[in-house]
């Protein structure tokens, strides 16, 4: 949902009417404009045409069946004195800050393990990079659910060590430390990219830095940290974004309630909910809207404060 | 490699298969009301349940083609949390199916809302059917609904889990004290083993049956809260001494065993419910037998009991195939070969034509005796429940599971309910 406008923005071709050539160009334009159009149709009338109308519809009461009303920004005084989505902010909240930075840390760990010449990589490659393939299907929530279960493996496996937590599904305690672990074990995209940058990074960096006797950590805050930067920035901000849009597994561990004790209660669910379950679409509009805002901010406070520790190739700080 | 000519072939393809589904949206709006052996009408049919009635609906439906070669019954099954979320954007698309299994909870929802088909409009035979039922399908004089069956609330347990620990089994004339110390009871001799029962204070029918036994309204005839705070707070205190006890299942199991029942899952020996999931429960729990027995009441001469529709079929108000859905509906209600194939798995059918064509032994037969012998205790089954009642049950199930948790206070669970309930019935006024 979130995530067409930032792709749009990117994707949009360049105007072609500064180049020389005008009459060549006139023909290039022609052509790519037709090559877009199927794209671009599909663009306004599937993402531009419903952000529109769930704009209009933030400010109505509109149950799906009678023509909406317009309340005016009722929808979004109200939610600030609804508990359930102060309670959902929170627990999304809880998930992006904790959840992203150990993601990406797993991911930044592996991707230096692989970076190595060893026999097999490719192989290594493969299956870190296959849990983040398959994460996102319902398949795995529910062998999630299944495992994190009472007596399913990890409680099982944990009582082994006296450690006796029992069934974490039903611990409203436990159910978030679950979802990170989720999360976290589909570091696969971000570990690919992270795998790209490292080889970007010019050996002699290290090799004159051994000269100079610097060891592994030194190498990895001096070199690999700052050469790494603008990667570690990207991941950064598409796993933040991507982590307030958590929804399919929420829904099938929690069988689409948000439970235990509203402990996995997450913001789209708790907008799912409200739209399809009590009928109310105007207040899921504003909720949408809302979080549409809120990562806009979020993104704009990453991209200011990013010229503090981005470093890019050619920089002269 | 894409070529010039591949790539115009798969143009004009696209382009010819765009314009088909174009055709198709045309051609259904051009066709009849009517169809013949030769050239049927296909209406659609959607219900929700688990396998066991998708098969007996197959075997239902393949009755009625047989019967009415000019109609195809085109049918199609989810869960029931997802059955809502379907019929809703289905309702907003203006597309629901012509013919719908439907429940009491959401009936004003769509009723009110003119989805759904005015059935007094259309032939169905009513006759058959207990004069008190009906108007449970029907609001303001129009009738949306017809009852296929009816279920009551009741008490479960299994017979032989009480015997091999010893207690006696109770016959249903109990109050809410003797209730609560009979699923200590079983807390405590069972060593933890098995608990007493699920916390029926959670359970939104069992607290509408206790204010029926006090003389309360749930919902007054304007749509507005019967009851007061005091009556919940009184309601959600029934249980306060027995939670954390053997007697009350903890809620942490109760969501691991989700979507399945701890009765099912022989983690009680209790629970009370509707009547008709007594299949489900067999099936889940692999239990022998079990037996109903009524609800507790602190007057023994008024149960709160009454015959509610288990559930209803409904059609939609922009079926094309008026004639054809309601000569379907006729059939699934009053037919008595669909009564032979059900059984007691809707509910006890609710067409007196149905019911006596039906054959009930074992515990099907438990079933239907349970319900006559309630009988004398009945009362007038209740109107269709208020606008949004659907979320509000879900509500008061969620509380009371916080309840459980120990994350809400009696009092905090109570003030959260009803400033849900009010929010909820001043956006739908």
């Amino acid at each position: 949902m979130t995530q067409s406008p930032t792709l749009s923005r990117r994707s949009t071709a360049p105007a072609p009417a500064q180049l020389r050539r005008s009459k060549r160009n006139g023909a290039d334009a022609r052509a790519g404009y037709t090559f877009l159009l199927p794209w671009l149709l599909g663009f306004i009338a599937l993402t531009v045409g419903p952000m529109i109308s769930s704009l209009y519809l933030s400010f109505t009461n509109y149950n799906l069946f009678e023509p909406p009303k317009w309340i005016g920004l009722d929808n979004y005084t109200t939610l600030f004195q609804d508990e359930r989505f102060l309670q959902s902010v929170g627990v999304t909240l809880g998930y992006v800050v904790f959840g992203t930075p150990l993601k990406l840390a797993a991911a930044l760990a592996v991707a230096m393990l692989l970076n190595s010449k060893r026999r097999g990589q490719g192989f290594y490659r493969s299956a870190f990079y296959a849990p983040s393939l398959i994460g996102a299907s319902v398949s795995i929530a529910i062998v999630w659910k299944a495992m994190f279960g009472d007596s399913g493996p990890v409680d099982q496996g944990l009582s082994f060590f006296g450690i006796n937590l029992g069934g974490w599904v039903g611990n409203p305690a436990m159910t978030m430390p679950m979802f990170i672990l989720l999360t976290v074990w589909q570091f696969g995209a971000p570990m690919v990219i992270f795998l790209a940058g490292l080889k970007q990074i010019p050996n002699e960096l290290y090799e004159a830095a051994s000269m100079d006797g610097a060891g592994p950590v030194r190498k990895f805050f001096n070199i690999t940290w700052p050469m790494l930067s603008p990667v570690i920035f990207f991941n950064l901000l598409m796993e933040t974004i991507h982590a307030f849009q958590i929804f399919a597994s929420a829904y099938i561990i929690s069988n689409g309630e948000g439970g235990p004790a509203g402990s996995t209660l997450f913001y789209t669910l708790y907008l799912y909910l409200r739209g399809f379950s009590d009928f109310r679409m105007g207040y899921a509009s504003a909720m949408a809207w809302l979080l549409v805002i809120v990562v806009g901010i979020i993104t704009l406070i990453f991209f200011r404060t990013s010229k503090s520790w981005v470093h890019y190739s050619g920089d002269s700080r | 490699m894409i070529n010039r000519r591949h790539f115009l072939t798969t143009v004009a393809v696209g382009t010819a298969s765009a314009a088909a589904l174009a055709a198709c949206g045309n051609g259904s709006s051009s066709s009849g009301q009517t169809g013949t052996a030769e050239k049927p009408v296909t209406i659609n049919y959607t219900w929700w349940g688990n396998d066991d009635r998708a098969e007996r609906t197959r075997k239902a439906i393949a009755l009625f083609e047989s019967k009415n070669p000019d109609i195809k019954v085109n049918g199609n099954f989810t869960d029931f949390a997802g059955y809502w979320q379907k019929r809703a954007t289905e309702a907003a698309g203006g597309g629901l199916p012509d013919v719908m299994q439907w429940d009491l909870s959401y009936l004003r929802d769509y009723g009110q809302r003119n989805q759904l088909l005015d059935l007094s409009t259309v032939k169905i035979n009513t006759e058959a059917f207990e004069k008190s039922l009906l108007p449970s399908g029907q609001i303001k004089g129009k009738t949306y609904g017809i009852p296929t069956s009816t279920n009551a609330f009741a008490v479960y347990y299994d017979p032989a889990k009480l015997a091999s620990l010893g207690i006696a089994e109770p016959d249903g004339s109990w109050s809410y004290k003797e209730f609560n110390d009979f699923l200590s009871q079983v807390g405590s001799k069972s060593n933890g083993a098995l608990y007493g029962g699920t916390d029926y204070t959670g359970v939104w029918w069992m607290f509408n049956i206790w204010l029926r036994q006090n003389n309360i309204q749930a919902f007054t005839p304007e749509g507005k809260l019967g009851f007061s705070k005091d009556d919940l707070k009184k309601w959600w205190n029934l249980t306060a001494s027995l939670r954390g006890t053997g007697a009350i299942i903890p809620e942490d199991r109760v969501t691991q065993l989700a979507p399945k029942s701890p009765f099912g899952s022989n983690a009680t020996a209790t629970e009370v419910t509707w009547d008709n999931f007594m299949a489900g429960y067999l099936g889940d729990s692999g239990a022998k037998e079990l037996k109903l027995v009524p609800v507790p009441s602190d007057n023994q001469d008024n149960l709160g009991l009454f015959l509610k529709p288990s559930m209803l079929m409904v059609a939609s108000a922009k079926t094309k195939f008026k004639d054809a859905a309601a000569r379907f509906i006729d059939f699934m209600v009053n037919d008595p070969e669909v009564g032979q194939i059900f059984k007691t798995s809707r509910g006890v059918p609710a067409s007196k034509t149905q019911r006596d064509g039906t054959t009930f032994d074992g515990t099907d037969k438990a079933v239907v005796d349970y319900e006559k012998s309630i009988e004398k205790y009945l009362k007038d089954a209740p109107e269709p429940p208020i606008v949004g009642f659907g979320t509000l049950e879900a509500s008061f199930k969620r509380i009371a599971s916080d309840l459980n948790y120990g994350k809400l206070t009696v009092d905090g669970a109570t003030d959260a309910w009803f400033k849900e309930a009010e929010d909820l019935i001043k956006q739908n006024a």
